[in-house]
């Protein structure tokens, strides 16, 4: 398929992804601060540390308003002045899909556009004042139905590996993240196992903000404490939002891409995320704990960005030069082919 | 019975209407189609209008309107009365629009190659050679299967008696062709009663035809051919039918930073690396196709394109260079092609145009300036153009001048008064001006999509079926007898 296409598809379900995370994220967050009463100061602020939008936010908003609740979800939510914002994701989402529409099902670009609607429009506006939390959910199961519809109206091939492609990648560097939240909000030296009341419910609001609550639950063994929920949502494989889940699905993938692209030479994308998921499966908890997880999450949100690099050279956007190479390349497989077929028509002759 | 939308209907005085006869009588292919609408009261319609409008909303089929920094997406207006017009009538705007592509088709060879029309002196030699869209550097070139108008897009207009005339034909990259086909899936969407014993004649096969015509202009033997559609990119304004197209003709949609070329060869970048491209469908003007050879500061083309293309390489649809053969200056002469190539009399008449460059057009011309339109035939788009009828005096006079000064530069037409049609204002039926553009596909032969696009005035008195000014659409039907 054309690159720019699959470019636009693998970038559709990451802006999706992040939709999906960063309402699940602000609804436990809103819904968790009513849970442990008025003492809610940096409850917010991690929220825009993780989303890397420190810097924008103290410049335009200034650092009063990160500790409130309103200002905070505001700017995370409706701000259109920076690109992590659930709008701007969800133009970004619906630019993507626009661009590449023949690449689409009619049923997904329509349930892709009825969101970009309504969310423009005063009903939206009206859910959020009214009720915070039902807006929240609409968002994070729209993401959700988008990945329903997907997966049974579009062929089951390249574009469809390519949006599940983003979606792995993203996943990786979004459970990193809300790891991280944990860490900005507690600082590295509150990360061992408090057993405390107001303790758990954090723990439990990070399960939440990955819908894991249930599914760490039935994982008998955890009992809960920091690092049970940070080794479920590091390395249990079963879990879909799980780093390690993850990067086995990317392997998958782009084993995927490279039968139906019959491809035998080196694949940069392959090697990097052999590296990547090599690293992280020699990774344990004791590891985790000495290196603190703050360390740990950074470093998976940098690995995960050279994953993504590597991935766009490959198949994204690749070089010219590669490509002009590549040309030469076929015509000589050609040419020769094509003597060897003469010669044995001589020769029969 | 309820009041019926038609009730109270006024045709304008001079104009033709589509529908209702002097008497105030439908026209008899319509007749049934007034029958169903009439059953419908104001509510009822102003219901289906706002079910239609909310069907493109939710399917995206936008056009976008940039105004400096901010751009709004728009739905382009659908107005629900059908535009019908009778089988037996089409069958002759067929045969009529066939025979006008084939000389179109037929001369744009000619003139890239022997030029014997030119040197029979049949078009004076200047106004081809003159033209914006000659492309001197293509002389020699011939396409596969020396088509040159796979796609045209042939503006029509009915006069005061009723005859359908050609006004312009578009055989660069005619557009509009989506909205027909989408205006007929809205309709019986929203309102399949209105199809009940009437027979329509089908659009859909466009994408069919448009597919079967760039196969067939593919070069090389048989195999499958690998054909894209080739677009400016989301922000031009058409952008839903360059994405709509592709999707319908099965074939991938792509920018020109998607293609290179090698060797002569095009490809396009794909996630398999380099992929040879057989027929290009190009959404992009002339000018900005090829950096090397036209507008060097071009973003949107390919370089190098128009060498694979020289080469045989590869198909372009529509062929480069068709520019001359809409060119304004070279209309007045498109019967005298249909005569000289085919020996034919031309079926479609078109309007009456003189030339200024023929001294006697040209003193008629000069006499009656506050009567006629007066167009230079190498501006585009309605620029420095004279409508006499309500031109001031003044500016009447300015045009004397520029006329005299440079009488092979312009040409001139009598105003004609567009017909109208029914159309919904939202509160009421009124007539409104329109115009036709049926689009007519060529491959191994031509092919003409029953219908067209009907344009629609829809300000009160208005003659701009423009959509972005003001213009709307309405689903165009090509109706059999009555069953």
């Amino acid at each position: 398929m054309i690159s720019r296409v699959a470019d636009s598809c693998f970038w559709l379900t990451r802006y999706l992804e992040r939709v999906d995370t960063w309402s699940r994220l602000l609804d436990v967050t809103s819904s968790f601060s009513l849970d442990v009463g008025p003492d809610g100061s940096g409850r917010w602020r991690p929220l825009v540390i993780v989303v890397g939008q420190e810097k924008d936010f103290l410049e335009r908003i200034g650092a009063a308003g990160m500790e409130d609740a309103e200002v905070v979800q505001h700017y995370l939510v409706w701000d259109e002045r920076h690109p992590a914002s659930l709008f701007s994701s969800i133009r970004a989402v619906r630019e993507n899909a626009r661009t590449i529409r023949e690449a689409m099902s009619v049923e997904m670009w329509e349930a892709v556009n009825q969101s970009w609607l309504w969310l423009t429009s005063r009903s939206a506006k009206r859910l959020y004042d009214r009720e915070r939390g039902a807006f929240y959910e609409r968002l994070s199961s729209d993401c959700m139905m988008f990945h329903g519809i997907c997966y049974s109206t579009m062929l089951h091939e390249d574009p469809f590996t390519f949006m599940k492609l983003g979606r792995a990648v993203e996943r990786i560097g979004q459970t990193s993240r809300i790891l991280d939240v944990r860490h900005h909000a507690l600082g590295e030296s509150s990360q061992d196992d408090e057993e405390s009341a107001a303790m758990a419910a954090r723990w439990l609001a990070i399960l939440r903000s990955c819908s894991a609550y249930e599914p760490f639950f039935k994982r008998a063994a955890n009992v809960l404490s920091g690092s049970a929920v940070a080794e479920f949502l590091l390395f249990e494989r079963t879990f879909p939002r799980s780093v390690l889940h993850n990067l086995d699905r990317v392997r998958g993938l782009l084993e995927r891409l490279r039968q139906s692209n019959d491809a035998t030479g080196k694949s940069p994308a392959w090697e990097s995320l052999e590296r990547f998921r090599g690293s992280v499966l020699q990774l344990d908890m004791d590891e985790v704990r000495r290196q603190g997880i703050h360390r740990v999450a950074t470093w998976l949100v940098d690995e995960t960005a050279v994953l993504c690099n590597a991935i766009h050279e490959e198949f994204l956007d690749p070089s010219i030069d590669s490509l002009r190479a590549r040309v030469h390349r076929n015509d000589r497989v050609a040419a020769r082919r094509q003597l060897r077929a003469q010669s044995q028509v001589q020769t029969q002759g | 019975m309820g009041k019926g939308i038609f009730e109270g209907y006024q045709r304008l005085a001079g104009t033709f209407d589509e529908f209702f006869d002097a008497d105030g009588k439908p026209q008899s292919a319509v007749a049934a189609v007034v029958d169903h609408l009439n059953e419908l009261t104001r509510r009822d319609f102003r219901r289906l209008q706002g079910l239609a409008d909310a069907t493109f909303l939710r399917g995206g089929i936008t056009f976008t309107l940039y105004d400096g920094n901010s751009s709004t997406e728009r739905i382009f207006p659908f107005d629900m009365i059908p535009r019908v017009i009778a089988a037996r009538e089409w069958r002759e705007i067929e045969a009529g629009l066939v025979q006008r592509i084939q000389a179109l088709n037929l001369f744009l060879a000619d003139v890239y190659s022997d030029q014997r029309i030119l040197q029979e002196d049949v078009i004076p030699r200047h106004l081809v050679e003159g033209s914006k869209g000659y492309r001197s550097q293509l002389k020699g070139i011939r396409p596969p299967k020396d088509v040159w108008v796979h796609i045209a897009g042939v503006d029509l207009i009915r006069d005061g008696e009723g005859r359908l005339r050609v006004l312009e034909d578009n055989v660069r990259v005619p557009s509009g062709v989506s909205y027909v086909l989408e205006n007929r899936e809205t309709m019986k969407k929203t309102y399949p009663a209105i199809f009940r014993n009437v027979s329509v004649e089908a659009v859909e096969s466009y994408t069919h035809k448009l597919r079967e015509a760039m196969n067939a202009v593919a070069p090389g033997e048989g195999g499958t051919k690998r054909m894209v559609v080739l677009t400016p990119g989301p922000f031009n304004s058409a952008y839903f039918e360059h994405s709509y197209l592709a999707r319908r003709i099965g074939c991938e949609l792509v920018q020109g930073s998607d293609l290179f070329v090698e060797r002569n060869r095009v490809y396009a970048k794909t996630t398999q690396g380099p992929a040879p491209i057989d027929v290009i469908y190009r959404r992009i003007d002339d000018d900005f196709l090829d950096p090397e050879v036209f507008r060097a500061d071009s973003m949107l083309g390919v370089p190098g394109l128009i060498g694979a293309w020289a080469a045989g390489n590869v198909a372009i649809v529509n062929a480069v260079g068709n520019g001359v053969a809409d060119d304004k200056g070279v209309y007045p002469f498109v019967p005298d092609m249909i005569r000289f190539y085919l020996s034919e009399d031309p079926i479609l008449p078109q309007v009456d145009t003189y030339v200024c460059a023929r001294e006697d057009d040209c003193s008629y011309v000069l006499e009656h300036l506050s009567e006629l339109v007066v167009k230079p035939v190498n501006e585009a788009g309605g620029y420095g153009m004279l409508m006499g009828p309500s031109a001031t005096r003044a500016e009447c006079a300015e045009f004397r001048k520029r006329v005299e000064a440079d009488p092979r530069n312009y040409i001139a037409q009598s105003r004609i008064e567009l017909s109208t049609c029914p159309t919904w204002t939202s509160k009421a039926v009124e007539p409104r001006h329109v115009d036709l553009r049926p689009f007519v596909v060529t491959g191994d032969r031509s092919w003409v999509l029953p219908g067209g696009l009907t344009r629609v005035a829809l300000r009160k008195g208005s003659y701009i079926v423009n959509s972005s000014q003001g213009g709307g659409s309405k689903d165009t039907w090509v109706v059999g007898e009555s069953t």
